[in-house]
């Protein structure tokens, strides 16, 4: 029996898609200073809005109400983190289990108790002619939906403002040193601020895409822990766009575990199969043990006198 | 006859915070084409002067003039563009970024690309025009302190400032270094309608290097006079407000060779220390510390004294070489909020950690209790209650329960690292008598001081670190600088 190893990479790219949006918005509040574990709650809710927008306006519509959604999730934790200067990681946490519980409970009311689901059109595949052709890798990097050739842009976008534009120097020097932001006459908060809409609205994007790109439907909790993974991957790829984009590769690779198990029959428990993301982040994060590249301030409040408002 | 405004004016400053206040009546004029010393004890007002003038605090009332027109700053952005450029006290540098990605910081616009390889070269335009020798594309927290704060002034010129002002720059520097930063400000205020603003602490330097200085106390200006016509001890006196009692202070008689027991209390000999990469920082020292005297230690930043300090204290454990020192040693070290205590904790608590090192079981709250309430009578640790945290207590009095939990009762040795950084003069004054108090009372002290004044004011005999290596040098300031740069 042959591997259908074309086939397996298909599911790398696509089983990453989602998480790559989540864990590029975390790169960036990170980066900026701040641990967003409420990520689980923007990617859920951004889930859940992409549908409601693909049932009326379709599923552009739908990505962009997803990001919308996770913008807001985003500004709740903003507001909690930078002006009443609470605790980033309980904060996060908080918001999480409000994003389930929020959209859970929204999709009961349109569901009608959740008897019938709602389901809508995926986006189509796009093939793009002669690169798909391209033997082994052609069918599994160009021949996917829209957002997974949005992310081809967005990482060396994010690579970019990061390191070459003045904004991207100053949101890395928030995260390291906020007086000598301060000093250069910049607000650490403000650029904590905006990174924390980008990385809400990313994660909103990264919601939507399970909906519109991959399963069509909504059912509670489908985030399935990928805002939790997608810190873990900012971490395992140290704080850097190319780490962070291996280590969603990485993550595909488990998840894509599925259908190599399907589709060649094994015979082992699916749950097993099922836990194989989720084991393979904490070896590796144990494999990649230790913290030398963490942005110096992360995670830390800034002074009240620095902070917003 | 019209007179030219100084170039920047601050009137009746007040600033208060909550119920403190910072300011009550602060004044300062600056005169173009001079060096203005801003001298003061801690908490006089000096550096919340500084921040009105820098735009990054707002006065409650007064007014600030730039060329005799009333101005209002909302914020350091808008003082930078109006040409006041601001070195802190505290690095204001990115350690884990380079100097042209730190001078970069100080653009405006979010949207422009940023080029390391452009950053660089204005980084080298900057310093090249300044006469200050920079490398822009070194990581700042590899550089040296004197080498960090020339990347802040680059930082801070890169706006082209006409004022530009520094609070406290030469604390961390040494002798020389400090001469060469004074050489530079002259230079800067030499040219065009320059004038410099600079904090000190050294009242011999800012009669030496300043052309006008203004002393504040208790957040009031009480004294604006040109340096020249000006006596160290009228300037003293200004900054204190009375005579204080520095007769123990000033001229120091080193104790008598003779009477010197014969047995050394603190020895190491021939001991090397090497860093994980295998260079030396310490090479074949050897010294040996008497009960009754006071070892001087100099050196400039990076030289060894680092290591030799913590050698002599019990603290580092040599690569090679023999010492011996007695079970208890206390230790001072230089940052001592980072290194000597835990500010969130009591004084009871912070007390229970004397030794904690060498020390393992049960702690007794009752006796520790009693002892830290000694300490505090004992040291005259004002604002102390065992219950009360470090957060609480100036750093003057921060010092005096370091000193107190390190001396103890009965001191035999102990080891102090720059014990006067950031205390002013009657705290500094205070911290001294103490280690004069242990030396009578037979104890083998070593202190390392930046300040040379300090050292010769102090110590019996003196040490000097260069390059590693460590020597006795003869009680004088020329002697003491020479060996500090290695001749």
């Amino acid at each position: 029996m042959t591997i259908p190893i074309d086939g397996f990479l298909e599911a790398v790219v696509r089983g990453a898609t989602p998480l790559a949006f989540a864990a590029l918005g975390e790169l960036v509040a990170e980066r900026s200073g701040v641990i967003n574990l409420g990520l689980e709650g923007a990617i859920v809710c951004g889930a859940l809005a992409s549908l409601v927008a693909t049932v009326a306006f379709g599923p552009s519509a739908g990505l962009l109400a997803g990001g919308s959604a996770g913008l807001c999730i985003g500004l709740i934790f903003a507001f909690f983190v930078l002006v009443l200067r609470a605790q980033q990681i309980i904060v996060g946490a908080a918001v999480s289990i409000l994003g389930l519980g929020l959209s859970a409970t929204v999709h009961r009311a349109l569901t009608g108790g959740g008897a019938s689901a709602i389901h809508v059109a995926t986006l189509p595949e796009l093939r793009i002619p002669f690169l798909a052709d391209i033997p082994i890798i052609g069918p599994a990097l160009f021949s996917q939906s829209l957002p997974t050739y949005i992310l081809y842009a967005l990482f060396p976008l994010v690579a970019y403002a990061l390191y070459r534009t003045i904004g991207g120097v100053v949101l890395r020097a928030a995260g390291e040193h906020p007086p000598a932001v301060i000093a250069a006459g910049h607000s650490p908060a403000k650029v904590q601020f905006m990174a924390l809409c980008v990385c809400g609205f990313l994660a909103g994007v990264g919601g939507a895409t399970l909906v519109v790109a991959q399963t069509g439907t909504f059912s509670d909790g489908m985030s399935a822990g990928r805002g939790f993974i997608a810190v873990a991957v900012v971490a395992l790829g140290r704080w850097r766009p190319v780490g962070v984009l291996l280590g969603v590769l990485l993550f595909g690779s488990a998840s894509a575990l599925q259908f190599l198990a399907q589709s060649l029959g094994w015979n082992v428990p699916y749950n097993i199969v099922l836990a194989a993301p989720y084991v393979l982040t904490l070896l590796a994060m144990a494999a990649l043990r230790g913290s030398g590249s963490a942005p110096a301030a992360l995670g830390r409040a800034l002074n009240r006198s620095a902070s917003l408002v | 006859m019209t007179s030219i405004p100084p170039i920047l004016e601050l009137r009746a400053i007040e600033k208060r915070y909550g119920r403190t206040i910072a300011l009550a009546d602060g004044s300062l004029a600056v005169r173009a084409g001079t060096i203005h010393v801003l001298l003061g004890e801690n908490g006089a007002g000096k550096t919340t002067l500084l921040r009105v003038a820098a735009g990054l605090l707002a006065p409650d009332s007064g007014e600030v003039l730039l060329d005799g027109i009333p101005v209002t700053w909302n914020s350091g952005a808008q003082a930078i563009e109006a040409g006041v450029g601001a070195v802190q006290q505290h690095s204001s540098l990115v350690p884990s970024m380079t100097v042209a990605e730190n001078v970069a910081l100080t653009e405006r616009r979010y949207f422009r690309r940023f080029s390391p390889t452009a950053a660089a070269r204005r980084v080298r335009v900057i310093a090249e025009a300044a006469g200050l020798n920079v490398v822009p594309d070194a990581v700042v927290g590899r550089l040296s302190v004197a080498a960090q704060q020339k990347a802040e002034i680059v930082k801070a010129l890169a706006h082209e400032p006409r004022i530009l002002i520094l609070d406290e720059p030469t604390a961390v520097l040494s002798p020389a270094d400090a001469r060469d930063l004074f050489g530079w400000l002259k230079t800067f205020v030499s040219s065009e309608q320059r004038a410099v603003i600079v904090i000190t602490h050294r009242i011999r330097e800012a009669l030496e290097h300043g052309d006008t200085i203004t002393v504040l106390r208790t957040g009031r200006t009480v004294l604006s006079a040109n340096a020249g016509v000006r006596t160290q001890s009228e300037v003293l006196d200004a900054i204190l407000g009375e005579q204080p009692s520095i007769g123990s202070g000033g001229s120091v008689k080193p104790s008598p060779a003779g009477t010197l027991p014969a047995e050394p209390c603190l020895v190491i000999d021939n001991v090397c220390v090497a860093d994980s990469s295998g260079n030396f920082r310490l090479k074949n020292a050897s010294v040996s510390v008497f009960p009754g005297e006071i070892v001087g230690v100099a050196g400039v930043e990076g030289a060894g004294q680092h290591e030799l300090l913590r050698v002599l204290a019990g603290r580092l454990v040599p690569t090679s070489g023999d010492v011996s020192f007695p079970e208890s040693v206390g230790f001072v070290p230089e940052d001592r909020l980072r290194d000597a205590l835990i500010e969130e904790l009591s004084l009871l608590e912070n007390f229970a950690l004397r030794g904690a090192g060498a020390r393992s079981g049960f702690l007794s709250w009752k006796s520790v209790a009693q002892e830290t309430t000694a300490a505090i009578k004992g040291y005259a640790v004002l604002g102390g209650t065992e219950v009360a945290t470090v957060a609480e207590l100036s750093g003057g009095n921060q010092q005096r329960f370091v000193l107190a939990r390190e001396l103890g009762v009965s001191p035999i040795a102990v080891v102090a690292e720059n014990p006067s950084r950031g205390l002013d003069v009657r705290a500094a004054i205070a911290v001294f008598d103490q280690f004069r108090a242990a030396r009578a009372a037979g104890a083998a002290v070593v202190v390392f001081s930046t300040d040379i004044d300090e050292l010769l004011g102090i110590a019996d005999r003196i040490f000097v670190c260069h390059a590693g290596q460590v020597r006795a040098v003869p009680r004088d300031a020329v002697s003491i600088g020479a060996a500090m740069v290695g001749l």
